[in-house]
């Protein structure tokens, strides 16, 4: 890879960085909420090196044809103008394998950077033009529930609002290990995006949820009854109370609601997290 | 014209070899990467309708494609992995950039035990002063090869340094909440596995196995600026291995898309088979070693020592290491070093769990 293409691409790389991170939140697809900081100095970092490559190459091709003037003619080369049409002139023939003759004389090959580096121009690119979406009802319905990590036995008493706000990691927790059964008839709501069922009936309330990247992404999913299922990826508040079935505080009884209402909510903005309902549902 | 160019270059290295007299005038070929630029006349208007069309055409079968559920969750688990190596990719190519420039060889030889065998051991355990995923000791284990630090110990560092760190047992820690045992047997079986590998370089290892270019960094050259030979150094490390960072993440993606998550439920009775095949998952999936403890976590239908294997497996050998190593070091050496390291941490983490967990 030439070098002004090498600037290009750290130029290029950095800004999609920042673009994800710094100017909009589209990282939050990608990546837990904690590794912006990192993202933004990284995207300033690569733009830096872009630029000192670009200012040095231009300074490298001066000296050159500095040192060049020198030794042709033994006099200050002070016509820049000139100098610079002249460089152009032999600069593709000649230029580049002189200059990584002169580096290999310091035992620094730097300029050879293999082919695989074009690959970079690829997520660059992505980030820059064609973001992917967020991961969604495809990689949740090829994935079997993450295993909500045992409490101890003391679960507190539940508030008395109804209908009861609840992430779907508590009510996962309620239904399979809560032995006072404080879920029983109780209504309740929950957030989460649609993951059609094999079959039409019931369809999953789902949530994925990521601890680095989304590459480690893991689903959490309530199986919602008595409502047909909006299309894929919708974001939806569900109020319902537990669809009966097992033993209620075993794991016998099956993470699912009968749902009384679904309605259409905004996407959140971090939505790799399992939260509670926002308040001002339509 | 092209005669005349190659001469020069001839001449170049001649008196290189000659002034040096060193055998680090490996070369790579510059001259591949230019293409004639002699534009035939017939070929003129064929290129100017490539050039419409084309790219048009590229376009609009990558939309039709990428639109596709399982492209869009190709193309963003594997964007996702390279998102969050970068910040890692460059601390690790600036420390290693910085390491190549600034540092004197004679350091590492004060600091690092004289006989080899025992600097293992202690380069293993430096490791922890690394706060980074894999993707970050690699270039700094190349840059610690440059300036003389033998090539055992530098493995040691290379495999520990991603899995002993601070930031990775603190994770560990939280997601083995229950479970304090957890924490110690990774530390120790992952130092355990980065000396065994160590000593067996030394025992059985070659240097023909490591590519040439290894010994690029030659370290600070008189006469040379050495904020430029950081940034030369620093950037050529960074594109170089994140073009393979890039070639692991697809690999990384593939599977994590074309294999479905339930198969992980199958392997789960017998002791043996998860502890391989835990091992196999973590080489597959190449999640960042500090976030595999909390993946780790969650396969709760796995023995613990089954799901330590995948804790230690994971930072040292995974398909964006492997890619990542032969970048850097060859071919040849990225197949044999993972080979031996998947079954020399599969062995240690069965032996520390089998008695701590």
């Amino acid at each position: 890879m030439k070098r002004p293409l090498q600037a290009v691409l750290l130029v290029l790389s950095g800004i999609g960085l920042l673009h994800v991170s710094l100017f909009t939140d589209l990282y939050l697809r990608y990546v837990k909420d904690w590794t912006r900081p990192l993202l933004i100095a990284s995207g300033v970092l690569l733009l830096l090196l872009g630029a000192a490559e670009a200012w040095s190459l231009r300074g490298q091709g001066k000296s050159q044809e500095d040192g060049e003037r020198h030794r042709h003619e033994g006099h200050e080369g002070h016509e820049g103008r000139e100098g610079y049409e002249g460089r152009e002139g032999y600069e593709g023939r000649e230029g580049y394998e002189g200059r990584e003759g002169h580096e290999g004389h310091g035992g620094h090959d730097h300029s050879s950077v293999p082919r695989t580096a074009w690959l970079l121009f690829l997520p660059a690119l992505s980030l820059l033009f064609y973001a992917p979406p967020a991961l969604g009802a495809y990689t949740a319905s090829r994935q079997t529930a993450k295993p909500v990590v045992r409490q101890d036995d003391d679960f507190d008493p539940l508030p008395a609002t109804s209908p009861l706000p609840l992430t779907l990691t508590d009510f996962t927790l309620r239904v399979q290990q809560d032995r006072e059964q404080a879920i029983k008839g109780r209504s309740v709501r929950m957030t989460g995006f649609v993951t059609p069922g094999k079959r039409g009936g019931s369809w999953d309330l789902t949530r994925l949820v990521i601890s680095c990247c989304a590459a480690d992404a893991q689903v959490i999913k309530v199986r919602i009854h008595g409502t047909p299922a909006l299309s894929a990826n919708t974001w939806v508040t569900v109020v319902g109370t537990w669809h009966a079935g097992g033993t209620l505080g075993t794991s016998s009884a099956p993470v699912a609601l009968d749902a009384r209402t679904v309605s259409e909510v905004e996407k959140p903005t971090n939505a790799y997290m399992d939260a509670l309902p926002l308040t001002d549902s339509r | 014209m092209r005669q005349a160019d190659e001469r020069t270059e001839e001449s170049y290295g001649e008196s290189y070899e000659e002034s040096y007299g060193a055998a680090r005038a490996v070369r790579a070929p510059a001259v591949t990467d230019e293409a004639p630029a002699r534009g035939r006349p017939w070929s003129w208007p064929l290129l100017f309708l490539g050039a419409a069309v084309l790219p048009g055409a590229v376009i609009y079968v990558v939309g039709r494609w990428g639109d596709e559920p399982a492209a869009q969750a190709w193309r963003t688990v594997c964007l996702s992995i390279a998102v969050q190596a970068t910040p890692f990719l460059l601390l690790g190519t600036a420390l290693s950039g910085a390491i190549n420039a600034f540092v004197p060889a004679r350091v590492f030889s004060r600091m690092l035990p004289r006989r080899p065998a025992l600097a293992v051991p202690v380069a293993g355990v430096a490791g922890a002063v690394l706060p980074g995923c894999e993707c970050a000791s690699v270039p700094v284990a190349n840059s610690l090869i440059g300036r003389g630090v033998t090539p055992a110990a530098a493995f040691a560092f290379l495999l520990s340094a991603p899995a002993i760190n601070p930031v990775v047992l603190t994770t560990t820690a939280i997601a083995f909440a229950g479970s304090p045992g957890m924490v110690l047997a990774r530390l120790l079986a992952s130092l355990a596995t980065a000396s065994v590998m160590g000593w067996l370089w030394l025992w059985l290892g070659r240097e023909e196995w490591l590519r040439p270019t290894t010994v690029r960094h030659t370290g600070h050259q008189p006469g040379h600026s050495r904020w430029t030979e950081f940034r030369l150094g620093f950037q050529h490390d960074f594109l170089h291995a994140g073009g393979f960072v890039v070639i692991g993440a697809m690999a990384a993606a593939t599977f994590n898309v074309t294999v479905p998550g339930s198969v992980l439920d199958t392997f789960s009775g017998s002791p043996w088979l998860s502890v391989l095949f835990l091992a196999a998952l973590a080489i597959l999936l190449s999640v960042c070693s500090e976030a595999d403890a909390f993946l780790a976590a969650s396969l709760t239908g796995f023995s613990p020592t089954a799901r330590l294997a995948f804790m230690v497996v994971g930072p040292m050998v995974d398909l964006k290491l492997i890619a990542l190593q032969t970048g850097t070091f060859g071919r040849a050496f990225a197949v044999r070093f993972s080979a031996a390291t998947t079954v020399v941490a599969i062995v240690c983490s069965t032996l520390i769990g089998g008695t701590l967990l």
